[in-house]
């Protein structure tokens, strides 16, 4: 198990070093410099150059990057173009928040789609597996965008049931805010219960026709216990996939931050990027980067717990 | 494995509760259960920074115009009014010197009481060129500003220029003698508590979600603002921006959605209204030295072909004003005569089109903002495109971020764009820097004209608006006959607000007016 971890946190941080190469080459490759938006289009090329040189913009792409790498690796991501605010700062205001919807989206959209996978595979056929795959479909045609207008329309405008938009802070009761989190969770969720709910039912059928569990069943061991066996191997790819979700999700709550005006690091980058403050964008997408390498680290280390044959060196 | 994995499990929950106990409530979200009389208005976009000399986009300015004021300010009409003044300046016989005497008793929100010394350091560090404010280039006709007394300033242009007085309320703004100096520049681009005049200090700012100020209490006008608190919200999401104004988290919007507009301000609850912006061009840049802008018959040919009135209709849902010159009708220098050169024509679109170097047509690029600034326009350039179309005229739409698009037409790049630019409410300054040589957007155009520069000196010298109007009149004859430009119309200010908020006007300068509003 050590020697795998070891094996995942190496190839993990060699990944990262890779990703911020490519994010940093990608970002300097946009055309239009970022004093545009801070000194507006009716700058001069003049203010343009003295603008890029006072930030190191105007220096070879190589020197740009030993410069930003150094301070990042002491865990100093510098300061955003556009605002000149403390991106250490920014992100220890925003991450929370993207954090906290991100999470209990996932838990929401595993919790769900674990039973309602579950169900539909031991149903195999019937009608209720019929209309969970029904759900599926719509989950995952829906555009969440157009969903989370929708949730708003019904629940915030004409059934005021729930905010239209922000996150209610805790200091103002936490009733209110859970409250101002069910539609976005919701909207973050809904895609990723189609998905997991699809998987973890395929994956459960496929172990419940092996042998092994036939052989359980004949020897008269009850069908919960014979249900837990064969979730635990069932669960194996629906875990690394899930870990892949766990990512994907921070992008889209880039949309679901947006809809629901929420003031998370996902909102952020997207303010980033359209104001082209690079030096945000790449401290947030590292920030992802890392989250998703841990995400599929600990995935790793679940599906070895799971079938411990997965977390023995390779011959 | 099975505790240890519990074990985890815990950490692991104990960790995700901490995440909304770090989201910290805003004092703003705290008083308003309070009680606290707050004015909370909703706008689309969210600025770079709050210094009034570094801000680029309009609707923001609602945050500058609350905590800093000027000598003048243009009111909600488009009307100019003293504010720190006590009158509109006196100007001197050869009228480049603009000579302001200030109102007793005004103070800074830190306390410190208004003198010229203010005035003077105000406009010095708006000018210097080692600041490189963003807005500096406006205020460059400017010479000198000399104190005289302590509460009498006089501001000396280059040549008679009248035009800076529309510039003060949206572009500048008065702060303590030295406080760049012992602040530095950054508190006013972030934190600038106390350095105005104005209804609103500065309270807190959480960047892309909201700006707040808290209520000026020694405010010199009596009896406002109405507000304990003003806290302006960035959504930029139409929709939502809505849904906070129909679920009462918002008293106002900026830039309703217009397909929706008409609508929204009918319903129960809601008022809207919207008027003509004196200064919002609803245009398409054309760049007269690339082909086949280089010919004016083919320009006119455009100018022809483009029916204005169904354009404002059905691809702006009425929120633009047609018109066929840069002057609006609502204006006092607008003149009908000249508006009228131009009109839907097919026919003569196609004469012109006939006289051309281009007789059979051409194709050109048509650059088109993919984010809407101030106004989406990407309706329009589908309708015109259309009826170019039918005179042989082929515009290939091109989807670009409008600061990309801007940069390409201000470049001398792009063949055309079509946008939406604002200025202050007067006739001069977005043909100025558009038409006339080596300005910011010169290379827009590429086309300059002896005659329109002695047109804008004549108009920058004449104090009198009757004579000015002639001038403007004849202004904009030649800018109809030699169409370097096809003026699609002006683009208006427009509002939703609850039925609970009174005494809000929508303003013609575009940017909201909190100070006297009255919130529910």
């Amino acid at each position: 198990m050590l020697g795998l971890v070891l094996r995942r946190v190496v190839f993990s941080l060699g990944a990262l070093l890779f990703v911020s190469f490519v994010l940093f080459v990608l970002t300097a490759a946009i055309p239009v410099s970022p004093a545009r938006a801070v000194l507006g289009f009716q700058a001069t090329e003049t203010q343009v150059h003295q603008f890029d040189h006072e930030h190191g913009l105007d220096r070879p792409l190589v020197v740009q990057y030993g410069a930003w790498l150094g301070p990042v690796l002491h865990g100093e991501l510098g300061k955003s173009l556009v605002t000149d605010l403390n991106m250490n700062q920014e992100i220890a205001r925003t991450l929370p928040i993207t954090l906290e919807l991100v999470c209990l989206a996932f838990a929401f959209a595993v919790g769900i789609s674990i039973l309602l996978g579950t169900v539909s595979a031991l149903y195999e056929g019937r009608l209720i597996d019929h209309a969970a795959r029904m759900l599926a479909v719509l989950g995952v045609s829906v555009p969440g965008f157009w969903l989370a207008l929708l949730l708003i329309l019904l629940f915030a405008v004409d059934l005021p049931w729930f905010p239209p938009g922000g996150i209610a802070p805790i200091s103002g009761g936490i009733a209110e805010h859970v409250r101002s989190l069910v539609l976005p969770v919701f909207c973050l969720a809904v895609f990723y219960v189609a998905i997991l709910s699809r998987m973890t039912r395929s994956s459960l059928v496929e172990v419940l026709s092996q042998d092994y569990i036939r052989t359980a069943r004949a020897t008269g061991l009850r069908r919960p216990l014979v249900l837990r066996y064969a979730l635990k191997n069932a669960l194996v790819p629906v875990v690394t996939v899930a870990a892949m979700s766990f990512g994907y999700m921070f992008g889209w709550a880039l949309i679901i931050e947006t809809v629901f005006n929420i003031g998370g690091m996902s909102g952020a980058l997207l303010d980033a990027i359209n104001q082209r403050d690079y030096a945000l964008v790449r401290a947030v997408v590292l920030v992802f980067t890392m989250i998703f390498l841990a995400a599929n680290l600990l995935a790793d280390i679940l599906n070895a717990w799971l079938d411990p044959r997965l977390g023995k060196a390779p011959r | 494995m099975q505790s240890a994995f519990g074990l985890g499990r815990r950490r692991l929950l104990q960790a995700a509760a901490l995440g909304p106990t770090l989201a910290m409530a805003p004092q703003w979200e705290v008083d308003a259960q309070t009680g606290a009389k707050t004015l909370t208005v909703a706008i689309s976009n969210s600025p770079a920074n709050i210094d009034p000399i570094n801000m680029i986009l309009h609707d923001p300015l609602v945050i500058t115009e609350s905590i800093y004021e000027n000598l003048v300010e243009v009111d909600v009409n488009g009307d100019l009014q003293p504010q720190l003044a006590k009158a509109l300046p006196e100007l001197s016989a050869d009228r480049l010197t603009h000579t302001f005497e200030l109102r007793e008793g005004i103070t800074f929100q830190n306390g410190q009481p208004l003198t010229a010394k203010d005035v003077k350091y105000s406009f010095d560090t708006t000018l210097d060129p080692k600041r490189n404010a963003a807005r500096r280039s406006v205020f460059t006709n400017i010479d000198k500003v000399t104190v005289d007394g302590p509460m009498r300033v006089h501001v000396t242009t280059k040549i008679p220029y009248r035009q800076w007085l529309w510039f003060m309320t949206k572009y500048m703004g008065i702060w303590p003698d030295g406080s760049r100096e012992k602040y530095g520049d950054e508190y006013f681009k972030r934190r600038p508590v106390g350095m105005g005049t104005g209804p609103g200090i500065f309270e807190s700012w959480r960047p892309n979600q909201y700006v707040s100020l808290t209520r000026n209490s020694n405010y010199w006008q009596k009896g406002i603002p109405h507000w304990d608190r003003l806290v302006v919200q960035f959504v930029p999401e139409d929709a939502t921006r809505v849904a906070y104004l129909l679920t009462n988290k918002t008293g106002i919007i900026g830039a309703p959605p217009p397909r929706d507009f008409a609508r929204l301000k009918k319903q129960s609850g809601l008022t809207g209204a919207a008027r003509s912006t004196l200064g919002g061009w609803s245009v398409m840049l054309l760049n007269s030295l690339k082909p086949p802008f280089d010919d004016v018959n083919f320009r006119k040919a455009m100018a022809y072909a483009i029916n204005r009135e169904e354009l404002a209709k059905r691809a702006f849902f009425g929120l633009v004003t047609p018109a066929t010159v840069p002057a609006p009708p609502g204006s006092w220098w607008y003149d009908k005569k000249a508006d009228s050169i131009i009109t839907y024509n097919p026919d003569k679109a196609r004469e012109y089109l006939k006289k051309s170097k281009y007789p059979d047509g051409a194709t050109f690029d048509m650059l088109v903002p993919a984010v809407p600034y101030l106004l989406d326009v990407k309706n329009a350039a589908v309708a015109i495109q259309a009826e170019l179309q039918k005179i042989n005229i082929r515009p290939n739409l091109r989807l670009e971020d409008p600061l990309i698009a801007l940069k390409h037409s201000t470049g001398g790049e792009a063949q055309c764009l079509l946008i939406n630019i604002m200025q202050p409410g007067e006739p001069t300054y977005l043909i100025m820097v558009n038409l006339t040589p080596d300005r910011v957007m010169s290379k827009s155009s590429g086309w300059t004209s002896p005659e329109l520069d002695k047109l804008l000196d004549e108009a920058y010298g004449e104090p009198d608006q009757a004579k000015a109007k002639v001038i403007y009149a004849r202004m904009m004859t030649l800018l109809a006959e030699q169409s370097p430009y096809v003026w699609l119309g002006f683009f208006d200010s427009a509002n939703l607000w609850r039925n609970n908020i009174k005494d809000f006007k929508v303003n013609q300068g575009l940017t909201m007016r909190a100070r006297d509003v009255i919130p529910g």
